[in-house]
Order: structure tokens, then C-alpha cells, then sequence
């Protein structure tokens, strides 16, 4: 062992617990944000169209977003207008259309507007009902929860120890918690595709976490710090890999499909607390854990 | 020398079935010719034994590569109204076209892989539909289905995918998927109940399906027709006319109540009431009953009805138009209830293209970024690549079966497959760690160190994703089986192969 990495260890062994008061003070901050959060908007997220109720056109030709926008303002309800454009030409390949109205209403507005008429060759339509978006919307969130619990009851029949099982879920939690607030704070309005994201995060934060707590609780020989920053490697490693491919595919479809980017930004940010949550908190609970053991 | 244990003889066998069932044997990219994608029932094309997934190869000793190709030459033949005869050249046998009209079918290019891209990539039309104010039961809802199915078919768009689907909740819907291309009408074709009423005052005559009616004339000029055209109110109004045959019971009941009506005062030669037609409560046309037919047991009678258009082209074009649906409602009959659209998508085709191109770059840029990682991390040439190569045979697998079990990958899909090889590569990075480990453990051993945190992780994994196999209608299907198939490949091929390879290596 280097010398440098005894000192580092050595720095990790006098502060690991005290390092807790960070996840734990953003923690405290994400549950007093979102109970605020939910208060002043009735609900956990930003829905959007896919979730409330409406229609969403996409327009494949070149139009001025602001003028739509104004045009259409007071037509239709709660219009919102952007452009989707090309990656590497920049060009303008379309405009997409979001309301609460309904997809006849929506048409015969636009119609009026661009003077022309709107068929499968020019513009596609999405409409979706309100009762049946808010089924959706409770259906998925049931969906997280059962997955949420069976995922905790995985752990739970895997280490058969309470604290360090505990420790996993917890930084599941956390994780999908603060991208939950990140997500807010950005003003994220979140569609279907953005919930299954969040689901896709329970699976991938717990992978590092089991990577460590495996080491941790069932490797022999090493010492406790060895084992860690040894998972650490592995982790980071898998994390970055993870991250990386993510971002640079986030970037990539940026500009065309906003059910990826959607997909992929919950992901991103996912990931970076998933790097906070599994070598900042779960590594503090079990080391303690492991410590308290041992006398 | 690297030996090729069992366990990469399965990764290596179950690679090649994939590309086989991706590419098709022989490669289908090296076909030439169309595909026909949806044959109209009951016309001539169908008699004459075109049917959909056949392949034109050639049309009367020219070959065909293009659809543009397939498209002017049947153009060039067909204008003249007459009967033509057309030899068509299909893979294995050959057809010989005899007709007035262009064949009518739907066709394609060939496709060059059997992946097929889901709605939101490629386009087509997307629909969920629920009873209005009723909860249906299993039962209703398959009847439902066969009734709509039903339906399409007879107004000729066949290249429809009609299935029944339910949620967490119990809600039954119905989904109906169209590729390609959205028919016009489709919303009006879905929702409509189809209640088609023949009523004299109050009384109901008959109504459509097989109960009333026998048989309804179509495709057949001389019993259903456009039969004529003129101006009005500064557009163009075309009348249609065609004949429709009533059960026993039906012409009994038309002939019981036309007894007791009078005689027309102001036109002398109909009787006092005519024929109403009502469809969904609407009445579309009235038709005056010859004094003739009083009391009469008649099973032919005459339906007739218009379509208006700004000019007369579009007005024959309307006509024709309704006189189909309405040939259709009364062939299928009523559905006993009103039905709601809840989720409508008609997605436009004309971006599919670049679309896919834009997925394609993503999961490249992707690879390569973890390419990089990967190479910076281990720097061994052996080892990465190892790693890489094992993902991207993950990828080609999860689309052979994909392919194979006739999935369409949509846009969750594809996340699935992304989230899938990612944490592939997390757990061969595991996996290629553990292996390293300085433990006085055996390789062999090191790398069941190994499989059982990556054990642990695909069943936290599989748990998570069970719910999606039924929320939210089935939408989310996709991708909840993608991942699935993904991570379930990655534990029992290719995780085992990439040790093995590993063990190789390491030995």
C-alpha cells in the first residue's frame, strides 16, 4: 500500500461519520422542498400533456416559435411551443405544438392559422385523454412503489443483515429523492417516458451499492478500507462508464426526440447522485456498521 | 491458445441465430422487388390470389426493384377501363392479373432487416379505445376487437393490428395500431357504433348486420354503383346506389308494415311514408317506396345516398367514400354501446428515416464512449475489447429475438436496450475486476465472487420492471419486456461467455 493512500484512508477513517451530515442535511432539504413542492402544485411533479390530458402536434415546417406562439395564445389552452431541430446543421426540421385542448379543436385551430390543411404528411398528432392520463399517472406511480418495495425485499433476502440492506435501500431513496428535486428545480414538466426513467434508476443505482455491500459483508482477508476503495474503483468505473454513454446519447438526441431526452436527462442527473449516494452514504453506514461490530 | 469452452460455443451459436433471424436466410437485403403489405377482402386482387407478405418480383417479364418502379408500370397499364391482363412474377410462382382496375393492394420496399421500428419511430396511427360509461368484461371486449377487426377488413384496410389490452385498475381497452401511413376517416371508422336503422315512421324496417341482411352488393358495378353527377350550390354532388339482400325475417316485416301504409297524394306512383336510413341516429337518407312493393315479401332493395365535394372529382370521390361505409356498417352491424377515443396518435412517416439514423449515431457515440472509459481504465487491448465486443453481441441477440418474436421497438424499447447494455457493461466490469483481485482465491473462483453480486443485481432489477408489464395500458410494454429480455440474455449467455473469455485470458 502507498503511503498516500494510508493517508487518504486515514483522513476517511476520522471523518467518515461526520461526512453523513452532508447526505443527510440534502436529504432533510429534498423532504421540506418536495412537501413545499407538493403544496403549492397539488403534486410531486410538473406533469406534462402526457400525463394531464391534451394534444401535442408536431408541424413539419419552418415556422417562427415565438409568432406560433403568440398566434395561438389565446385559441387554445396553455399552448407551449418549441422547435426541434437538426444536430449537426442546425436546421429547423419542426415545430411541436402542446395544449390542454383536445386533438379536433387543436386542428381546426392550427388549420385556420397555417391556412392549410394538416394530414399525416404534413403534421402528426398525439392526443391523449384527461381520465385516462390521470389513470396512467396513478398507475405509474403505483408501479415505482411495487418496484421500489420488491427491490427492498431483494436486498433484504440477499444480505439477510439488517443495516447494511437498510443502507442500499436508503441510498436508492436518496438517489431518486434528489434527482426527483433536481429535476423540479430545472422545471422539468415530466411525461410518461420521464417516470419510466425514474424507474430505471432503482435498478441502476442499487448495482453499485450491492457491489459494494457484497464486498464488504462477504470477502475475506482485506481490510474494511482496502475492500472499500477497492469496490470504489470497480464502482466509479461502472458509474462513469454508465454516465458517459448516457450524455454523450443524451446529446445526440437532443434536438429530435424528447422522449429520450427526457429518458436520459432523469438518467444523467440520476447517475451523478448515484455516485454522492453510494460512496458518501451507504460507504459511511457500513463502514460504522462494520466498526460498531468489531468494537 | 484461447480455448472455446461450452459456455462461448452458446454465445458464438446463439449469436448466428440471431443475425439469421435479423437479416432473414438468404439475407433479405439482397432481394429485389415489393412487398405486399394489406390485400382489400373480397376484391379482385384477393380472388386472384394476391395476398399480404407476398413478393412481386416482376411484372409482366420486367423486373421491379423500386416501389416507383411498380407504381408506373401499373399506372401506364390501367387508365383505359377495360380489362387487362397483368402477369405478375412473385417469388415462387406467378399471378395472372385479369382486371378493370389497378390490383388493391398496399405494398412497400422490402425491408431490409426483419426489426421492425415502432409507431413513434416510423409512423402510422395509434389508437386506445374504451365503452362510453361502461365497464366491459373480458368477453365484450374480445367481441369488440373481432367486430373492429371485422370492420377494417371489410373497408379494406387490412394492415391492422387490433388487440385487446387491460391496466393495474382492471380498465379493459382496445388498441388499435396502424403502420405506415393513417387512412383517412379512421377516427370516424373507430368511434362510430355503426347503428344503421331502416325505419317507415316509427317503425323499425331492419337494421345492419347478418340478423337483417343477407348480403350486401360491393366491388361489383352492376348492383352498387356511382350513378350519377351534378352541380350544386356552386360545388358538385355525386348519388350512389347499390343493392343490399334482406334475411326472411327482414323482407317479412318490410312487407307487413308497408300493408297498412296509403298511397303518396302528391306523387302517386310511391306509397304514403318513405324509407328512412339512420345511422347512429342520423338520418342519411330518405328513399320513397314504389307503390309496387306494398305488402309485398321483397328481399332485394335499392340503397342509395350522395357525397358532395367542391368539384365533381371530389365529390365522386366522397361518394364513393361513404357508399364503403356504409357498405360496411350494414355488412358488420351495431356495436351495443358508444365507444370513447381515450389516446389517439397518428404519427407522420416522414421523419422515420432520419429518425433511426439519429438512433443508430446515439448508440454508436454511446459504445464509443464507453469504449473509451473502458480503454483508459484497463488499458489491456485483450481485455477491452472482450468487454466490448460481448455488449455489442448483447445488442445484435435482444434484436434477433426481438425479430424473432415479431417485436415492434419503439422509442421505450430502445431505452430498454440502452439501459440493458449498460448495465451489461457495469456487471462485466464487475466481472473483469473481480478477476483481478490479489485474493489467494483460485480464478475460478474469483469470478463466482463475481456472479453472485451480479445474481443479486438482475433480480433487483427483473422485480422493478414486473409492474410495467400492465401499467398504463400496456404502453409501457415495450420496454418493460426489452429489459427483460436483455437483462435475462446478459445473465445466461452473455455474462457467462464474458467469464469464460475472461478465464482465458487471465489463465
Amino acid at each position: 500500500m502507498t503511503e498516500e493512500n494510508q493517508q487518504t484512508k486515514n483522513w476517511h477513517d476520522k471523518y467518515y461519520k461526520i461526512l453523513l451530515i452532508i447526505p443527510a442535511i440534502l436529504i432533510i432539504f429534498s423532504f421540506i422542498y418536495m412537501v413545499n413542492f407538493y403544496n403549492q402544485h397539488g403534486d410531486f411533479i410538473k406533469k406534462d400533456i402526457s400525463l394531464t390530458g391534451g394534444t401535442s402536434v408536431t408541424l413539419y415546417e419552418k415556422l417562427d416559435v415565438l409568432e406560433l406562439k403568440q398566434g395561438l395564445q389565446d385559441k387554445l389552452q396553455d399552448v407551449n411551443v418549441r422547435e426541434v431541430y437538426d444536430l449537426i446543421t442546425k436546421e429547423q426540421k419542426a415545430v411541436i405544438v402542446e395544449t390542454i385542448s383536445g386533438a379536433d379543436e387543436t386542428r381546426n385551430v392550427l388549420e385556420n392559422y397555417l391556412k392549410h390543411e394538416l394530414s399525416d404528411e404534413n403534421s402528426s398528432f398525439e392526443f391523449t385523454g384527461s381520465s385516462l392520463s390521470k389513470g396512467f399517472y396513478k398507475q405509474l406511480l403505483i408501479a415505482i412503489l411495487i418496484a421500489f418495495l420488491a427491490m427492498g425485499i431483494v436486498i433484504f433476502l440477499i444480505f439477510r443483515i439488517f443495516m447494511p440492506s437498510l443502507a442500499v435501500i436508503l441510498s436508492a431513496f436518496a438517489d431518486i429523492l434528489m434527482t426527483l428535486v433536481t429535476v423540479n428545480l430545472l422545471g422539468i414538466e415530466v411525461s410518461t417516458a420521464g417516470i419510466v426513467a425514474f424507474l430505471m434508476l432503482i435498478g441502476y443505482s442499487v448495482d453499485t451499492d450491492i457491489l459494494l455491500t457484497s464486498r464488504v459483508l462477504k470477502r475475506e482477508g482485506d481490510s474494511l478500507n482496502k475492500k472499500i476503495f477497492d469496490s470504489f474503483k470497480t464502482g466509479m468505473t461502472m458509474t462513469l462508464t454508465a454516465l458517459l454513454s448516457v450524455l454523450v446519447a443524451l446529446f445526440i438526441v437532443r434536438s429530435f426526440s424528447s422522449v429520450l431526452t427526457q429518458i436520459f436527462t432523469i438518467l444523467s442527473i440520476g447517475l451523478v447522485f448515484d455516485i454522492f449516494n453510494t460512496w458518501i452514504t451507504n460507504v459511511s453506514i457500513i463502514k460504522w456498521y462494520i466498526k460498531s461490530k468489531h468494537g | 491458445m484461447a480455448k472455446l469452452t461450452f459456455r462461448i460455443w452458446i454465445l458464438i451459436i446463439v449469436l448466428i441465430l440471431s443475425l439469421i433471424s435479423i437479416f432473414g436466410l438468404p439475407p433479405s437485403f439482397l432481394e429485389k422487388g415489393i412487398l405486399i403489405t394489406g390485400v382489400e377482402q373480397n376484391s379482385s386482387a384477393f380472388e386472384q390470389g394476391l395476398r399480404q407478405g407476398q413478393i412481386i418480383t416482376a411484372i409482366d417479364g420486367k423486373s421491379i426493384e423500386t416501389m416507383d418502379d411498380f407504381s408506373k408500370i401499373i399506372q401506364e397499364k390501367y387508365p383505359s377501363g377495360s380489362e387487362v391482363k397483368t402477369i405478375l412474377n412473385l417469388k415462387n410462382s406467378e399471378i395472372i392479373y385479369f382486371s378493370k382496375n389497378v390490383p388493391e393492394i398496399t405494398f412497400s420496399n422490402i425491408p431490409k432487416t426483419n426489426l421492425k421500428a415502432g409507431l413513434d419511430i416510423s409512423g402510422g396511427a395509434r389508437a386506445l379505445i374504451q365503452a362510453q360509461d361502461k365497464k366491459l368484461s373480458t368477453e365484450e371486449i374480445n367481441d369488440l376487437v373481432a367486430i373492429t377487426n371485422n370492420r377494417f377488413n371489410v373497408y379494406g384496410i387490412s394492415d391492422i393490428k387490433v388487440s385487446p389490452v387491460s391496466d393495474l385498475s382492471g380498465n379493459q381497452f382496445m388498441l388499435i395500431e396502424i403502420a405506415g401511413a393513417t387512412p383517412k376517416d379512421l377516427k370516424q371508422l373507430i368511434e362510430q357504433q355503426g347503428k344503421f336503422e331502416a325505419k317507415i315512421g316509427n317503425e323499425t324496417v331492419f337494421i345492419g348486420g347478418e340478423r337483417d341482411i343477407a348480403s350486401v352488393c360491393r366491388n361489383d358495378a352492376t348492383c352498387a354503383a356511382i350513378t350519377a353527377c351534378n352541380d350544386a350550390n356552386g360545388g358538385s354532388i355525386c348519388n350512389f346506389q347499390f343493392s343490399i339482400y334482406l334475411s326472411d325475417v327482414a323482407a317479412e316485416k318490410h312487407a307487413e308494415i308497408t300493408k297498412k301504409l296509403g298511397i303518396n297524394e302528391s306523387n302517386s306512383g310511391y306509397l304514403s311514408q318513405p324509407l328512412d336510413l339512420y345511422v347512429d341516429d342520423k338520418l342519411v337518407d330518405t328513399l320513397l317506396i314504389s307503390k309496387d312493393l306494398q305488402g309485398r315479401v321483397t328481399t332485394q332493395i335499392s340503397i342509395s345516398g350522395s357525397g358532395v365535394g367542391e368539384t365533381e372529382e371530389e365529390a365522386y370521390s366522397i361518394s364513393k367514400e361513404n357508399m364503403n361505409k356504409l357498405q360496411t356498417i350494414l355488412i358488420t352491424g351495431s356495436l351495443p354501446y358508444k365507444l370513447e377515443i381515450v389516446k389517439l396518435d397518428t404519427i407522420s412517416p416522414i421523419l422515420g428515416k432520419q429518425f433511426i439514423k439519429i438512433i443508430l449515431l446515439a448508440g454508436l457515440g454511446a459504445l464509443l464512449a464507453v469504449a473509451v472509459v473502458i480503454f483508459v481504465r484497463y488499458r489491456k487491448f485483450k481485455e477491452s475489447m472482450a468487454l466490448l465486443l460481448t455488449s455489442f453481441s448483447e445488442i445484435i441477440i435482444i434484436l434477433g429475438i426481438a425479430s424473432m418474436i415479431d417485436w415492434n421497438l419503439d422509442l421505450l424499447s430502445i431505452a430498454g436496450i440502452l439501459a440493458t447494455v449498460g448495465t451489461g457493461i457495469d456487471q462485466q466490469i464487475i466481472i473483469l475486476d473481480e478477476s483481478k483481485q490479489r485474493v489467494n482465491l483460485s480464478v475460478k473462483e474469483k469470478l463466482k465472487r463475481a456472479f453472485t453480486i451480479i445474481l443479486s443485481a438482475y433480480f433487483t432489477a427483473l422485480v422493478s420492471l414486473l409492474p410495467l408489464l400492465w401499467a398504463g395500458a400496456g404502453l409501457l410494454k415495450g420496454f418493460a419486456i426489452t429489459t427483460i429480455i436483455g437483462i435475462t440474455v446478459g445473465i445466461l449467455i452473455t455474462r457467462p461467455a464474458f467469464t469464460d473469455i475472461i478465464k482465458n485470458i487471465e489463465e
